[in-house]
């Protein structure tokens, strides 16, 4: 052991001896370098955070988040898709925006499964999140409306949503089917579920609590006018390519 | 016959379906069934998932993110599904560009493909057959009638090589990596195994015609087979090889000759049947030093993961050095694709830990197969270290598993049914001695705060003192009870109990049931009638997190008993799990993890006290965190 103190002291003379042999002006050099490196760093930081781009696709399975998806990437479904096991991500310039000429900024879109297990993906991609889609099957909406109702007030009430007011855009989907519902419809649906919800939640003395921010004005039916980020309505078909709303939604807050 | 086959990406995107198949459309949707009610729950180690009335089977590309599925009906025994899988998986994973999204030309090689696995199953039909009339003639004629069946003779002893590589893929699980490997020795290198046992039985005059490149690429073919090290077969070898030849070339290819330069991988010379043989063999001896680097590597690795976990028992402080060390030479080398084997240690280390919190051993060994088969193939990243790989895989894993599957928000549900005019009826079951009605009563009481009315439904007719403790519950609570005394038939009671409580308008109705054993067959037959009779909105099990192996059998033989003694067509399960004791394990909090595994219900509640409010939500995370600490 002092063996060891004795030689580590040796090399520190040696060390410091060595330093005081370079020249002064090459000691301020490297330390401007290893500066400037930082500083450098610090700056690309704060310039990728203060730029969210990210849409996030959700939805409960089967809504056609995948679909949609692909449709912003490529304008096309391809052959079809089948449940996700993990998300879909990347970057790029919307479809319907390549003939432009101008340089445009890409989009970064995350389609996040839909399967209750694997919710909790969306977490990780809050932060960054600049808008999210809140897709809804308008087709089959009635049986699954209780289980969309819930999905979404777990969204509307997550910690980043309400802090950062991240806009939400409800996007009913599969409009070209005849037999869809309409939006109108749904959100009234929709509000009168998450009005269920509110007095239910607050259940259970809560082991984790994962929803502390309560929806809407007390006393009154809930409306996503209450929401304090901005929540809008609108319809799509992933399917026929019938998708100008979302990407409208999707520019307004993702400067091209 | 095969309905549908399959190929997408694990984020769900179609790349290729087989358009000829494709025609008819599947009953349901088999397919998504399939993600959701198996590979998402991490059951994806079986071999294959039934799904009325089609059985599937599926085959990971972990690396590439791709997923092969094929469909076909059940009553259909197709020997050759897991054969196919595994070469599709081959050949698509050559062409696979995650910018392509359209693979029409993969049709083709899809033809081809099968074509192939048809006639290799019905190969290994017909050897079947004819071994048996072999024996019999050999035994009959003696030497001669060996002689004359030589052609055939050659068929059987390839496909019967053929069998034996299926038999061992099976043997290693379902994966198809050694399904794979034993494939590649079956294509080329069949032939060559075939030739040498029938180079015995033949004259040896004929040992001059090969060359001496020959002679080196067969000892290189041996020393890689292992189990056969041969050195005097070689003549026989390759001399026997014309005869079979032919004889494979009518049955393989037969109708498309054509073909079989376009299936060669090696860029085929065609020059003659002795060539394309002599191909075929160097393709495997290509196979081989592959194989052998691998394996080293992966031997290694193994050492090396062995070694540091020994260490970390013996004394940390050291190892945990030599272990960084190590590792960080090994993340720097990049040893790319993660083996079976690499991960065999780590997840050793893992399942032990995992039991050690209580899990029972099934459970744990099951998981670490779904995380296995879900890590192979991957790519490991620079900077980072199997162990911690499948650590964070088996993070995602538990974490998944534990989140319920559906909403688990009791007051929504009862105030849907208020809106119906129905009470909503809970029915407590479990073994005996786990806390049924305490953690009744505390149901009761959490309802309560909520301002539902509530009424208790003392069905334990068997337990002397359970009305009356069930009563001074009620009391406490100030509640109403409905009780018949003792020796009357629980379902009866629950149904009369159920009555009262719809003309009171009362919200929610309490039942308690005694407790049983799941192997006594006569009161879980009592306990299936009470909850057909009834049809309660939710079947709650009770169970105590400190049960360790015995939660699997508990939860898999009550499932089974309310599944099979049930005369109406829908079967009534276990909804939920209340567990119960929850205070008393420390950190073996495993009995969550099985009992959520086992029946695919989620846990509801946690009772975790004496008093009334001691009743809680899992936390999911911090679950997974202790069970991984």
């Amino acid at each position: 052991m002092e063996n060891l103190v004795s030689q580590l002291e040796q090399w520190k003379n040696g060390v410091d001896q060595w330093i005081h042999r370079q020249p002064v002006e090459q000691l301020y050099v490297a330390a401007g370098v290893v500066f400037l490196t930082f500083v450098f760093f610090v700056l690309l930081r704060i310039l990728k955070r203060t730029k969210p781009n990210t849409i996030v696709l959700a939805g409960l399975s089967g809504s056609g988040k995948t679909t949609l998806f692909y449709q912003l990437r490529d304008g096309s479904p391809h052959q079809g898709t089948v449940t996700s096991m993990e998300p879909n991500e990347g970057s790029f310039i919307l479809h319907s925006e390549l003939e432009k000429k101008k340089k445009i900024n890409p989009v970064y879109v995350v389609d996040v499964p839909g399967h209750s297990r694997l919710r909790l993906k969306l977490d990780e991609y809050l932060p960054q999140t600049a808008g999210l889609v809140f897709v809804v099957d308008a087709l089959d909406f009635l049986p699954n409306c209780r289980a969309a109702a819930e999905y979404l007030y777990d969204i509307l009430t997550k910690t980043t949503i309400v802090k950062r007011k991240i806009p939400v855009l409800i996007l009913c989907n599969k409009t070209d089917k005849v037999t869809a519902h309409t939006k109108d419809f749904i959100r009234k649906q929709l509000e009168k579920e998450i009005d269920k919800l509110r007095t239910s939640r607050t259940a259970i003395s809560t082991a984790d609590i994962a929803n502390e921010h309560s929806l809407g004005t007390a006393g009154e039916p809930f409306v996503i006018s209450q929401c304090v980020n901005k929540v809008t309505v609108a319809e799509a078909s992933g399917l026929t390519g019938n998708i100008s709303q979302v990407e409208h939604f999707i520019r307004e807050y993702v400067r091209p | 016959m095969l309905e549908q086959l399959l190929i997408f990406t694990r984020g769900g995107l179609i790349l290729w379906t087989c358009k000829e198949l494709g025609t008819a459309l599947l009953k349901g949707s088999p397919i998504d069934t399939l993600i959701k009610s198996c590979l998402l729950e991490d059951r994806s180690a079986d071999s294959s998932f039934d799904c009325d009335p089609y059985t599937l089977k599926w085959s990971f590309h972990n690396d590439l993110g791709l997923v092969f599925v094929a469909v076909y009906q059940r009553i259909f025994h197709l020997l050759y599904v897991d054969d196919l899988l595994a070469s599709i998986k081959r050949e698509f994973c050559q062409i696979y560009d995650p910018k392509r999204m359209n693979y029409d030309d993969f049709d083709e090689t899809f033809r081809q493909l099968r074509r192939e696995a048809e006639s290799r199953a019905e190969e290994m039909r017909k050897s079947k057959q004819l071994l048996q009339q072999q024996q019999q003639l050999s035994s009959m004629r003696g030497p001669a009638a060996i002689k004359k069946q030589q052609g055939n003779g050659g068929g059987q002893q390839r496909s019967g090589r053929s069998k034996g590589g299926k038999g061992t893929g099976k043997d290693d699980g379902p994966d198809s990596k050694p399904s794979k490997e034993n494939e590649e020795p079956n294509k080329g290198g069949g032939r060559v195994v075939v030739s040498k046992d029938n180079g015995s039985s033949s004259s040896e005059d004929v040992s001059g015609a090969f060359d001496v490149s020959k002679l080196q690429k067969m000892r290189v073919k041996g020393g890689k087979k292992g189990d056969h090290t041969n050195t005097t077969n070689k003549g026989g070898a390759s001399k026997a090889g014309e005869p079979k030849k032919t004889a494979k070339k009518n049955r393989v290819w037969g109708d498309s000759p054509k073909e079989e330069v376009k299936l060669d991988f090696t860029d085929g010379g065609g020059d003659g049947s002795m060539e394309g043989e002599g191909e075929g063999v160097i393709e495997v001896q290509g196979e081989s030093m592959m194989d052998k680097e691998e394996n080293y590597d992966s031997s290694e690795s193994e050492e090396e993961e062995e070694e540091e976990e020994g260490d970390v028992a013996a004394r940390p402080d050291a190892s945990k050095k030599k272990g960084w060390f190590s590792s960080m030479f090994q993340s720097i080398a990049g040893n790319g694709v993660i083996e079976k084997s690499d991960l065999g240690p780590a997840l050793k280390a893992l399942k032990d830990r995992l039991m050690t919190k209580n899990v029972a051993e099934e459970i744990a060994e099951k998981i670490c197969e779904s995380v296995s088969a879900s890590l192979e193939g991957k790519r490991l990243g620079s900077f980072t270290r199997i162990s911690s790989t499948v650590q964070t895989a088996m993070e995602e894993a538990l974490t998944r598993i534990l989140t319920p599957r559906r909403s688990i928000d009791i007051l929504r549900d009862v105030h849907a049914a208020r809106e119906q005019g129905k009470p909503y009826v809970i029915v407590f079951v479990g073994v005996n001695g786990v806390g049924k009605s305490t953690n009744l009563a505390k149901v009761a009481y959490w309802l309560l705060q909520h301002n539902l009315s509530v009424q208790l439904t003392a069905c334990d007719t068997f337990r002397s003192g359970a009305v009356e403790q069930l009563r001074t519950h009620a009391r406490r609570l100030q509640i109403d009870i409905f009780e018949k005394g003792y020796e009357k038939d629980p379902a009866m009671v629950a149904k009369e109990s159920i009555q009262k409580a719809h003309r009171d308008h009362t919200d929610v109705v309490l039942v308690d049931t005694a407790g049983r054993m799941q192997d006594k067959d006569d009161l879980m037959r009592e306990l299936s009638k009470l909850i057909n009779l009834n049809t309660p909105d939710l079947v709650l099990f009770v169970g105590e997190a400190l049960v360790g192996n015995d939660a699997v059998d508990q939860l898999t033989k009550f499932n089974q008993k309310l599944a099979d003694l049930s005369n109406s067509s829908n079967t009534r399960l276990i909804d939920g799990i209340l567990l119960t004791k929850f205070d008393t394990i420390d950190d073996k909090v495993g009995a969550a993890l099985s009992m959520v595994y086992i029946s695919g219900a989620p846990i509801m509640f946690v009772g975790c006290g004496q008093s009334y409010t001691d009743l809680k939500k899992l936390n999911v995370k911090s679950i997974v965190k202790t069970l991984l600490k």
